[in-house]
Order: C-alpha cells, then structure tokens, then sequence
C-alpha cells in the first residue's frame, strides 16, 4: 500500500514545488515507485520544474473527469523509470476538484506506487484541503520568518483536524518540518529565525534545513529537480532530507554560517 | 418469547445553561442573544438551555430568537412558563430548591439541574493558530504551547503549560475570580471578566517568564509565577 505525503505550507513562494519535485525524485533515485501530483489547478509549475511541461496531453482534472485514463496522464519521468508525475490542468480552476475524484485517483495510484508526493497549492482553501485531506504523512515547508511560521502554523491546525485521519479517528498524520531558503549567516545578524525558534514554535520534528542557494533557481529554470545537482548544496540537503525521512540517521548540515577562509576574512565580503 | 427490545433507558448526565429572563421586553432579550452570538459563536451553537422567569413573557418569541443563534431550549422551569411551554411542546423542569440539590435515593429526578461546574477541559495538543477552544462553566488546560492567532477561552481559569503566544480569556461569563496561568507568557491579548488588555499594553517585566493575570480592583495584573 503507498504512503501518501502532502507538500504543504500555507503561505505561498516558501518552496513547496521545489521541495516536492526533489522528495519525489529523491525517493524514486532510491528505488521507490513514485508519483508526483499537482494539486494547484489553474496555475501549474511543478511540470516546469519536472522539465515535462512539453509532454502534458492530459492531467489530473481530466482523470477525475473521466476524459483520460489515469496511464493516459501519468507523465514518465526522462531520468527515473520508477518516477511519475501528474500534471495539474491550467485551464480550469480548485472547484474542478472533487473530494471523491481525489480519493478514486489516489486509491487507483496506490495499488502500484510505493509513494504518492501531493504538492500541495498555497491557502488553505478547496486545493490545499483537498491536497492533505488523503495524507498519510506531511511535508510542513517554512521559511524561517515570521509570517510563514504563522502559516505553517496555521497548517497543522488543519492538518490536525481537516484530513480523512484526524476525520475518521484514525491514528494522526505525521508532521515533518521542512525549513527552505535558510541563510545561516542573516540567522547569526538576527535578521533570519534561527532553526530552533521555528522548532520551539511550531513544535514539531526537523526532517531537513534547505539552504538558499541560487541552484535552486537555475534548476528551476532548467527543469531538472536540484536534488539532481549533486555540486550544490542545496541538492546535497534534499538527498539528507529523503535519507532521513526513509529513516536513514543523517547529520544536519547547512545550518552554521561556512567558516571564511583566511583571505575571506582579510578582505571580508 | 419476549416481545423484541425497541428501547434501552440509560442515564445520562447533561449540563445546561439555565436562561433567567430578567426583563420581558423582547427587542432587549433578543439584542442580549444576538450580542452574546457574535461573541461566543461557539458556545451559543447548539447549546441547551432552559429557561426561567418570574413574569409573563411571549415564550414562542424567545424560543425564536434562542434558535435564531443557534441555541437549543430544552425546557423551562416550573412556574409561570409551565401552561405556554406545554404548548411548544418543551419540557417542565422542577425549579432547583434545598430539597433538590442533593441526589435522594430511590428518586428518579427528571435530568437537568444544571451542573455548577463541568469538568476541566484538558487539552493535550498544541493550540494552532487560527484555533479556538473554548471550555464552558469551567477550567481549561493546555498541555503545550498556545501559538500567536490562536485563542484559548474559559469560563474558569485558563492554564497554559507551554508558552501561551495567543489570546487567552479568563472568566468568559463574567467571574472576576478566574486567572490565566502560563509558563512562558508571550501572549497577544488577555483577558479576565471582560477586562483585557493586548500585548502593548501590558508590563514588559514578564514577557517570556511564568506568569498569571488577575483582576485586582478591576485592573488586570500580570504577575511573576516563582524565582
């Protein structure tokens, strides 16, 4: 049976498409049977970030619809046999969603897949309930200022109490922290929340601290998830995040400022 | 062969708000309800009451406006009600007297003399923001943190074991006695008996410690907890 894990946040432009395009490709890398779903209907991205946006013929409202068949949809990734991604529709928008036609994808999907990664859209509104209402386990993706914090915050309420788990009694979702665009240097001038102040207030285990690093964004750009750019540091966090989470220990790393150099700190930059 | 069982009588305790009308005039009972609705749209949702009254009133019109906001009338006290509330179809209750306050054995009691106090209300997961608990005719626990826009509400005392970073309300309905206790006070508003105060307000001498707030001669007063 596949695990269901919803990428989620609250506040919008925190990484939750970056984060889901490397977990899925992450887990697939390691030998998982993934699908990646776009919950944001109307204004699609995780398809840029995929590199598949020329090949979407039909996508998730389609399915739910019955106009194509979940094969006929389901996107193979060019790298990883064992990764898929399903494309959100843009022409339509969150009402083409139904609690029912979620559910009947994601069961047909769990019969063959290991992991089913829901990116979740911002809000809390119709998509991002839909999005973590099937949960198993969720992605909390922050930033470390505060308005994100409250978002997030904000998501675990729901998460607590707005999915079928909490609906049905049936046990909890799982929480994970995911703390993206961290800049220990900004952290020590006080300018940025430290990881322990998002940990003390949002309570809730650390999964992984994505640094900022302009990597993320030229992946973006090149459509090719960061988790595959092995150089950057960013990449290098996402691959300990999906260690950690298939409960491999890994140390945190990217969470002190780098050490300058001598020259670095003769000529300070 | 036994007739099959249709019904199975079980006791059941259930607390319930007793309404007293202290004035007949309808405009005031339903601007109080109304008022009391947008205040405490949780607690007026669902709630059942019983109600009581020493005059004449127009019995149909309240229930209307009771159910209006949301509230349940169960039933009204024994006495000048009595003849209308038949007619509604609602329960008559005996009035609580020193007779009734103790449970005599061998007496079956019709349910409803109202509970004085209800049981703490505990609870044991982080209060998000966004969310709101309210604890009715009683106290209310929380193990761990209260987070900013969430808010936590009593009729009793509110006691906060993590850091309360949220709006806390003491005393809801009115009791001056009621405290806010926290281990770590951060929090955006208090209140106590209606009397509040927002963050900017208040002493800065113990933001971050253990605290509680009381009313002292209708002032609030933000307190240090130990050392």
């Amino acid at each position: 049976m596949a695990k269901i894990i919803v990428v989620t946040s609250g506040k919008g432009g925190v990484g939750k498409t970056t984060t889901s395009a490397s977990f899925a490709t992450g887990l697939a890398m390691r030998g998982h049977k993934t699908a990646v779903i776009d919950f944001d209907v109307g204004l699609r991205n995780l398809d840029l970030i995929m590199g598949c946006e020329r090949r979407v013929v039909f996508d998730f409202v389609n399915v739910i619809h019955g106009e194509a068949t979940l094969r006929q949809a389901l996107i193979k990734d060019k790298q990883h046999d064992n990764l898929f991604i399903l494309a959100a529709s843009q022409t339509r928008d969150k009402d083409a969603l139904t609690a029912d036609g979620v559910g009947r994808v994601l069961d047909e999907l769990a019969k063959d897949f290991d992991y089913i990664v829901c990116d979740s859209p911002a809000g809390i509104e119709k998509g991002a309930h839909l999005a973590m209402y099937y949960a198993d386990e969720a992605l909390v993706v922050t930033n470390p200022e505060v308005s994100s914090v409250r978002d997030s915050d904000r998501v675990l309420g729901l998460l607590a109490s707005k999915t079928r788990r909490a609906e049905t009694g049936n046990g909890r979702v799982k929480e994970h922290l995911v703390l993206t665009r961290y800049n220990p240097a900004r952290v020590q001038k006080g300018e940025m929340l430290s990881v322990d102040d998002v940990r003390e207030i949002l309570a809730i285990p650390l999964l992984g601290v994505i640094p900022e690093s302009p990597a993320v964004l030229s992946s973006s750009n090149a459509g090719v998830p960061v988790i595959a750019n092995k150089d950057s540091d960013a990449g290098r966090a996402y691959e300990d995040l999906v260690a950690r989470f298939l409960g491999e220990p890994r140390e945190h790393r990217f969470i002190a400022p780098e050490k300058k150099g001598l020259l670095g700190r003769l000529f300070g930059t | 062969m036994t007739p099959k069982k249709a019904l199975e009588f079980k006791g059941r305790m259930l607390s319930l708000t007793r309404a007293r009308i202290l004035d007949p005039d309808l405009a005031a009972i339903t601007a109080q309800l109304q008022d009391f609705a947008r205040q405490m749209p949780r607690a007026a949702q669902g709630m059942p009451v019983v109600l009581e009254a020493e005059m004449a009133v127009d019995l149909g019109a309240v229930l209307a406006a009771m159910r209006e906001v949301g509230m349940q009338p169960l039933g009204v006290t024994d006495g000048v009600l009595a003849a209308s509330a038949r007619q509604w179809g609602l329960a008559v209750l005996a009035p609580d007297g020193p007779g009734r306050t103790g449970r005599s054995a061998g007496t079956v009691e019709p349910a409803g003399a109202p509970a004085a106090r209800r049981p703490t209300r505990i609870v044991t997961e982080p209060v998000r923001s966004g969310q709101q608990i309210y604890a009715a005719e009683g106290d209310l626990v929380v193990l761990s943190a209260v987070s900013a826009g969430a808010e936590v509400v009593a009729d009793g005392c509110v006691h906060v074991y993590g850091a309360l970073r949220g709006r806390a309300l003491a005393g809801a309905r009115g009791d001056a006695q009621a405290r806010i206790f926290c281990r770590r006070f951060e929090a955006e508003l208090v209140a106590v008996a209606g009397v509040y105060a927002v963050a900017e307000q208040m002493q800065s001498d113990w933001r971050g410690k253990p605290a509680q707030v009381r009313l002292a001669d209708g002032k609030l007063r933000i307190e240090g907890l130990d050392g």
